[in-house]
């Protein structure tokens, strides 16, 4: 009888419920694999109460393509395109952290010009990859013009890069000792131009849409707000540690190559949040710009490779005078050079974040052991935290202000 | 160091492993440095309290861990080895510590120190096989879901053991074993005519590198560049010049009285003409 | 060393007015017949293709390096859209599924749940070495060695990654097999 009262007074269980009830509980969605906003292939199985995250589990591992491995079974010249292809949006900076390690095993001089050209083109890199996070990340948040004149900045980088290297892409360019190819004076003086008017233009056009844009700052303040403890502790790196607070720049701090002549500031953001990400990203083109121009006044004539004819093949010409020159060249391109026995740790500043090798020798023509540190891995593992509280919508902002790319995250 | 590596304070290096083996006692195994980065090898059991040690000391400060690698050596007792790699962003100081461990001892988690370090324990335990101890969610990360062995271990082949295709009669993607149409092309760089080993006078000053394709014998670190100064060498033995003064030294030996031009028999049916030629 | 030169200009001359694009003659004939009578007869078979190869819309599937060139092929310079060809996010709109990029084993029951739920008739273009047959990662034991193992292809575009401009041939090429078949069964 009780029951019936209790009915007709819409008195009702909680344990018990009955038609007409509404229960709530937490939803678990799927983000992805195959979401467009997920830049690539991410899986997020998200724990939802209502509209408000609670929980993030980010699967990855669905662009897992055994690079390590493989490395392990090629020569040392034929695993540097696994390195383009690992960070696919900025190629020659993967390139230049291995050629890097290997140079440091083998202990070799490189020359001037050759350094000056990694660090020109490992800018123009950075100015390409950014292009493509500042516009898909403002593509995420709902604006969709910047993204159209970035991409046009994109297309002349990879113009660029396609007439120094040969490829669009994967340009393959940098190599233990320097560099593959000098560069035509012509390609020089018409990226000069480029960076004093059309990348001026199209970039602060394109940003003055958004930067002071209101929804694009209520899509983006506030909204995963990372402390700098907890950077640290996370293991950021790259923008992310620097919008937390912290002036940390390998380029600056550990410098490599010719960066140690190069002025350039380091932007550092106040809040830590999605915002702060963003300007970092704005203002390190700017700053990249500036080192290009000065790679471009101080770059100076001369060898582009090392002279160690034991690492460096010869150059073509060469080949078809010299005997000397044609054995060295047959035995570098199939055996390769053996690498000295040592283990070694370098990290440079890509434009994600510190990406680093610890490649392992034992002597022999292929590498033991060649572990990439990933810069999406730690950032991406601090998903969890930094959209716990926020909500749905803004899973995009956050992931979008993280760069995140996946050939490098599950290599 | 000559190579334009990233130059963080290595000047720190010697200092840095006095200061560790002062902090660490008994833990640590040993200390080096090679190629101009510290290692230090500690015992597994001790590694959180050495991590901790290492964030902790003033004057060591290594506030991040970047990487986690685990390395295979079948040929060791404790096959695997893990690379714990720090930096301290304070001292602008790098570091690896390396703990040796096989696939049934479990290496203590350090995700107490580090949060971070929950995935990058995930990756060596999926990679290799090695388990952390106290790691709450040690499940695969990398590899797809089901996925048997460990895919970096140097046994594993780098072609698998599984392939994937779909399969209309289930009408969903399913395994089947590897089959490839051709193989991965290995070369081990060996001259078709090295296995015979034809032993020739001489052939003891081409051993140093033992075949074509061994590995280097060199270390990283203790390479000299031919152009680097050099210090000379004690001991030396020194060389006599070589000279040819008497026919003993030259091997000549004294002409034989035999063999004059005068005492050759004389051919009489050659007349030599005025010219000198032999036929006319 | 000087740094001078004059920004490159693009040669508009005779040169880029003489180009004939493709099936110009069959537009040429339709514009012919409307002019002449006013109204067009067709058959339903030439009208289903004309329909299917001016909007293929496409399923945007990115793996791998290869997206990227997929991007740039929607951006203005290349600008894919005057083909009629628009990215949709969701697999029910779409006609045609581009995959760029290394398939991997984690990935294949996705793309094949995304296949399956694509509306007939559908069409795949596989993009890049990898997608083809296993590329540069043949040998890895996580790869699939080419997406044809897992969905039926029509298109192969070759390159790693191919540019921007071959996957825009590609889409072409698939036009003029969308006409060269039948449209009642495929």
């Amino acid at each position: 009888m009780s029951d019936y009262v209790d009915e007709l007074m819409h008195v009702t269980d909680a344990a018990d419920p009955t038609t007409g009830d509404v229960t709530i509980q937490n939803y678990t969605i799927n983000f992805g694999p195959q979401h467009p906003a997920a830049h690539g292939v991410l899986r997020l199985v998200m724990e939802l109460d209502g509209e408000i995250i609670e929980r993030i589990d980010p699967h990855v591992g669905l662009l897992h393509r055994g690079t390590e491995k493989l490395i392990e079974y090629k020569t040392y010249a034929q695993a540097i395109p696994y390195f383009d292809r690992l960070d696919y949006c900025s190629p020659m900076c993967m390139e230049h952290t291995f050629v890097l390690a290997i140079e440091k095993l083998l202990d070799i001089e490189v020359p001037i010009r050759a350094q000056y050209l990694r660090v020109f083109f490992a800018e123009l890199t950075r100015i390409s990859n950014h292009m493509l996070n500042l516009g898909s990340h403002v593509m995420d948040v709902g604006a969709m013009t910047p993204n159209l004149w970035l991409f046009e900045i994109r297309e002349d980088c990879y113009n660029f890069l396609e007439r120094a290297s040969g490829a669009r892409m994967h340009h393959n360019y940098m190599r233990p000792g320097g560099v593959h190819q000098d560069v035509p004076l012509k390609l020089l003086t018409d990226i000069a131009d480029w960076l004093d008017t059309r990348l001026p233009r199209l970039f602060e056009d394109a940003i003055s849409l958004v930067a002071d844009n209101r929804i694009f700052k209520q899509r983006n303040v506030d909204i995963a707000v990372v402390s700098r403890e907890d950077a640290i502790a996370w293991g950021f790196s790259g923008p992310m540690i620097r919008a937390a607070g912290i002036p940390w720049d390998l380029r600056k701090s550990q410098p490599y190559d010719v960066y140690d002549r190069m002025e350039f500031d380091i932007p550092v953001g106040t809040k830590g949040d999605c915002y702060d990400r963003f300007m970092v990203r704005v203002e390190e083109v700017r700053q990249s710009a500036r080192i290009m121009k000065q790679c471009l006044r101080d770059m100076p004539e001369g060898p582009i490779a090392s002279s160690d004819r034991k690492v460096v093949p010869p150059k073509r010409a060469e080949m078809k005078q010299s005997m000397e020159a044609l054995i060295h060249h047959f035995k570098l391109y199939t055996e390769g050079y053996h690498v000295p026995a040592g283990e070694v740790y370098v990290a440079t500043e890509s434009p994600k974040g510190e990406f680093g090798v610890f490649l392992v020798s034992d002597g022999s023509n292929k590498p033991y052991r060649c572990k990439i540190r990933p810069t999406a891995f730690s950032h991406l593992q601090a998903m969890d935290f930094m959209s716990r509280g926020h909500m749905l919508a803004d899973t995009t902002a956050i992931l979008g202000a993280m760069d995140i790319v996946f050939g490098e995250c599950d290599r | 160091m000559r190579a334009p590596a990233p130059a963080w304070a290595a000047d720190l290096n010697g200092e840095t492993i006095e200061a560790v083996r002062a902090t660490l006692g008994t833990a640590l195994i040993d200390a080096v440095d090679q190629v101009g980065e510290v290692a230090l090898y500690v015992e597994r059991d001790a590694i959180v309290t050495v991590l901790t040690a290492l964030r902790d000391t003033p004057g060591l400060e290594y506030q991040q861990l970047m990487e986690i690698a685990g390395v295979d050596y079948p040929d060791r007792p404790e096959r695997f080895e893990v690379v714990y790699c720090l930096l301290s962003l304070t001292r602008n100081h790098r570091l690896h510590v390396h703990v040796s461990t096989d696939d049934v001892k479990p290496v203590p988690s350090v995700t107490g120190i580090w949060p971070v370090a929950g995935w990058l324990e995930r990756e060596v335990y999926d990679m290799y096989g090695v388990l952390f101890a106290g790691n709450a969610d040690l499940r695969r990360i990398l590899t797809d879901y089901g996925f048997r062995g460990h895919p970096q271990r140097k046994d594993f082949p780098l072609s698998g053991f599984v392939e994937m295709r779909y399969s209309e009669e289930a009408k969903r993607v399913v395994y089947q074993p590897v089959q490839l149409a051709q193989d991965f092309r290995n070369f081990d760089f060996q001259s078709p005519w090295e296995g015979a080993q034809y032993v020739l006078p001489g052939d003891e000053k081409g051993m140093v590198p033992e075949a074509k394709g061994a590995p280097t014998p060199l270390k990283a670190d203790e390479i000299v560049k031919a152009d680097a100064p050099s210090k000379p060498q004690a001991g030396s033995t020194t060389h006599e010049p070589k000279t040819t003064d008497s026919t003993a030294q030259t091997g000549a030996g004294e002409p034989d009285p035999g063999n004059q031009r005068q005492d050759k028999p004389r051919d009489s049916d050659v007349v030599p003409t005025k010219g000198g030629g032999q036929n006319q | 060393m000087t740094l001078t030169s004059t920004p490159v200009e693009l040669d508009r001359s005779a040169a880029a007015t003489s180009l004939v694009p493709p099936d110009q003659g069959f537009f040429d004939s339709l514009n012919g017949e409307l002019t002449d009578k006013g109204f067009l007869v067709t058959s339903t078979e030439d009208l289903f293709q004309w329909a299917r190869t001016g909007s293929l819309w496409w399923m945007t599937f990115g793996l791998a390096c290869c997206a990227v060139e997929m991007i740039h092929v929607n951006m203005p310079r290349y600008d894919l859209e005057r083909f009629g060809a628009a990215p949709r996010a969701s697999p029910r709109q779409s006609d045609v599924m581009i995959v760029a990029g290394t398939l991997c084993n984690k990935m294949a029951p996705a793309l094949r749940k995304v296949y399956d739920q694509m509306s007939e008739p559908k069409y795949v273009i596989s993009m890049g070495s990898c997608a083809n047959g296993g590329g540069y990662y043949h040998f890895s034991y996580s790869v699939v060695r080419g997406c044809d193992r897992v969905v039926p292809v029509d298109i192969y575009v070759p390159g790693c990654p191919p540019t921007a401009e071959a996957l825009l041939y590609g889409i072409m090429q698939l036009q003029r097999k969308i006409r060269r078949s039948g449209s009642i069964e495929r």
